[in-house]
């Protein structure tokens, strides 16, 4: 099907997901614009999975912005960088976005010299691959649209990976920074697109976007009229579309059996965020200090898609956009999308590496009533759940403590995505249930 | 600085806004068209049996949740929905305490004593149907009948009844679209397909029972040499196949054991029609495969998407 003849809301997609409100109106016309650095930030140790960073400095250093504080000799790791020059007053541990607290440099900002200003220009072209592999390295760039895996580690493989796929579906509601990114980047997308195939040996680069993005599809379109090593593929508007293995069996019609490498697989799937995180690196040697977050919610004054310094607190995001934090009783304050984000109780929590938004949800919109029911066995989750599993099953088992059954039921399938629980008539907190029970049936 | 006392639920933080208690809401409206046509032609009769049955559905709930001590749960309108059943289930002239007792079979043994809504094997509404059927013959005083006050209709011959004497039919036409005779549910498969119809188009009802019990049925009647129409459209199905066997507690929850559910409900319903008295066929058809219902689900589980594959080998 050609481009042109493609719909809004049309396009290809997988077996189940659900239609979930997008609320992507509040911020999709509104340009990437720059949020002041906070007066102080807190760059948590560990933004990543694999191994935690070493601190690299000490209470009382000067830092400069994009000085490197933090690393670890561990091959699944990203170092990480001051994004505001300061000093160090306390290394520490502060609350996280999880939920618990994680070791962290508090840096105590430097507003006068906290631009970073790149030292040169590279032309990724005379570079080699091993150069650029070492850029992103040093870079610390991790997956951007949530999953925070070291970008050098998935693209550092042995063998070509014949083709590469950036996400930009942005299947969660409210996000628009890839979105925005897309439209207003296109440029520097391709570029680091075109750094990413390099390193991975890639002959082809496959774009997914949802089709309700069509402006970004229309801007990437015109650019890419003459190339043949790219393809854009609209996407059904659905959720989780944006999820890797979805996102894989959509594109490329491949299965993806659980545990298999991408480079088995034969493709890469890379956030369009972290692509053009790559391609600064590249070019200007500039370290992962800073990301488009979409901050965002009904009762936000000035919502928008803000460039926000790693380590900057959520308080201060709220405040630099009208919301003063002290009027937000009965109110949820989300890190990441509505689906799979986690609600804030304390707002000293930074933003970090993978965090796409930061949503302000107001009481009406809030279900403060978890009261659920017993399953009524609607099958809805089961038409649902994109992993074709069974979420009833799963959270029954889990609720009346049958931990022993649900290896039976695949728990270790289940994305999370929390489908279930969106659709369920019962209220029942599926996801929840199943999020609870792994460690414990991890443990037997 | 003060924190605010913010809401941090677990995620996901939008829920879409149906609920148990609409969908119930929406099934006893989808019931509405048939039930006000059994009221057309039966008048006071239909009137009573529903008003006995809504009442003894309530009072059996209350009494049984408030003996086991769980939360009520009226506000869900499950127990509502299932005595408007039992009573679509009824000739007119059944004996209202029939009607009473089979209600208080549909909720008070086959729901509560399962363990609520949710827990229950098989269908309420039509297990209390046919337990009343099956002790008929040792407590007489369920087969008693009220005399009619004179309506011809309710006197009639059931079109099941003339359909399993080889008897003259009235017009599919007839049939298809309000005939009085039978069950209240009987009168009209028309409102019955516009209550489905309904239930479909609100997403409540899965299309593969309703379509593999007809398609099922209209095929073997055909095979067999019998009218095809004419079965589809007397007794039961059309009641059993958009309503009964569509009930979410008691059916396949996956797709596949949803067709394999229906089909073997149709096998079943053609059987009883053909070899059979013709009574209840429908009922014991789906209280059957009720009983089949995990095995049916564990024959047709689908593979987690993340299983290897054949293909991905292939591929790979």
């Amino acid at each position: 099907m050609e481009l042109k003849d493609i719909k809004e809301g049309e396009g290809k997609s997988f077996e189940g997901g659900a239609h979930v409100p997008h609320y992507k109106s509040f911020t999709d016309n509104i340009p990437i614009s720059r949020m002041a650095p906070p007066a102080e930030v807190i760059i948590p140790l560990q933004q990543h999975v694999g191994a935690s960073c070493d601190c690299l400095v000490e209470v009382g250093d000067k830092v400069e912005v994009g000085q490197k504080i933090g690393d670890s000799d561990a091959y699944i790791s990203a170092p990480i960088h001051a994004s505001v020059a300061g000093t160090v007053t306390a290394i520490e541990a502060r609350p996280h976005s999880d939920g618990g607290e994680m070791d962290s440099v508090v840096i105590e900002t430097d507003q006068e010299h906290s631009e970073f200003v790149p030292q040169e220009t590279r032309d990724p072209d005379e570079m080699s691959v091993d150069e650029l592999k070492e850029a992103i390295k040093e870079a610390g760039l991790a997956g951007m649209g949530g999953a925070a895996f070291p970008t050098y580690v998935n693209i550092n493989t042995d063998q070509p990976v014949d083709t590469l796929i950036l996400n930009g579906a942005e299947c969660e509601p409210f996000l628009t920074c890839d979105h925005r990114l897309m439209v207003e980047k296109a440029d520097e997308l391709i570029a680091g697109a075109e750094i990413l195939m390099r390193c991975i040996g890639a002959k082809k680069t496959y774009l997914g976007i949802e089709t309700n993005k069509m402006d970004a599809i229309e801007v990437l379109a015109t650019k890419l009229e003459d190339r043949d090593d790219f393809e854009i593929v609209p996407l059904a508007v659905k959720y989780p579309q944006g999820y890797k293995s979805y996102l894989i069996k959509t594109i490329t019609g491949r299965d993806v059996p659980r545990g298999a490498r991408s480079a088995a697989l034969g493709c890469i799937v890379r956030n369009v965020g972290t692509t053009f995180a790559a391609y600064e690196a590249v070019v200007y040697g500039k370290p992962f200090i800073e990301r488009i977050v979409t901050v965002s919610g009904p009762v936000v004054p000035e919502p928008g898609n803000y460039i926000v310094r790693l380590g900057t607190p959520a308080e201060h995001v709220l405040r630099e956009v009208g919301v003063d934090p002290d009027e937000l009783e009965g109110h949820k304050v989300i890190f990441g999308g509505p689906m799979t984000g986690l609600a804030q109780s304390d707002l000293r929590v930074p933003v970090v590496k993978n965090i796409t938004g930061v949503l302000v949800l107001p009481p009406d919109m809030v279900r403060e009533d978890v009261s659920y029911t017993d399953c009524v066995r609607c099958g809805l989750c089961v038409e649902r759940c994109p992993n074709w599993l069974y979420p009833n099953q799963l959270s029954i088992l889990a609720e009346h403590g049958i931990y022993e059954k649900l290896e039976d039921w695949d728990i270790w399938d289940c994305i999370e995505c929390g489908i279930c629980a969106y659709v369920c008539p019962a209220d029942r907190p599926i996801v929840h249930f199943i999020k609870r029970a792994k460690p414990i049936v991890d443990e037997m | 600085m003060r924190q605010p006392q913010l809401i941090a639920t677990p995620p996901p933080h939008l829920k879409r806004r149906e609920t148990v208690g609409g969908a119930m809401r929406d099934v006893i409206i989808a019931l509405l068209p048939v039930s006000l046509i059994s009221v057309y032609f039966f008048r006071g009769y239909a009137l009573m049996m529903i008003a006995v049955c809504l009442a003894t559905a309530v009072l059996t709930e209350w009494v049984f949740r408030r003996a086991m001590n769980k939360p009520l749960t009226l506000h869900d309108g499950s127990g509502i929905l299932t005595g408007l059943l039992v009573a679509l289930l009824f000739s007119p002239t059944t004996a209202p305490w029939t009607a009473a007792i089979a209600t208080f079979l549909a909720i008070g043994v086959a729901k509560e004593l399962m363990g609520g809504i949710g827990w229950n094997r098989f269908n309420p509404a039509l297990f209390g149907r046919v337990v009343v059927i099956l002790l008929a013959p040792v407590l007489p005083f369920l087969n008693q009948t009220i005399m009619p006050w004179g309506i011809d209709a309710v006197t009639s011959a059931t079109p099941l009844a003339l359909l399993g004497q080889g008897a003259t039919m009235p017009g599919s036409w007839e049939l298809f679209a309000a005939f009085p005779g039978g069950a209240l549910a009987e009168t009209s498969p028309l409102a019955l397909l516009v209550g489905g119809a309904y239930l479909l188009w609100r997403g409540h009802i899965n299309w593969r029972i309703p379509a593999s019990i007809l398609a099922t049925v209209f095929v073997l009647t055909l095979v067999f040499g019998a009218s095809p129409v004419q079965h589809i459209l007397t007794g039961g199905i059309m009641l059993g196949a958009l309503f009964m066997a569509t009930d979410w507690v008691t059916s396949p929850i996956n797709n596949r054991g949803k067709i394999v559910f229906g089909v073997a409900i149709g096998i079943l319903i053609v059987l009883f029609r053909l070899i059979l008295p013709p009574t209840e066929g429908v009922a014991f058809s789906i209280l059957i495969m009720n009983a089949f219902v995990p095995m049916i689900e564990n024959l047709t589980k689908r593979p987690s998407f993340s299983e290897p594959r054949d293909s991905s080998a292939a591929a790979g």
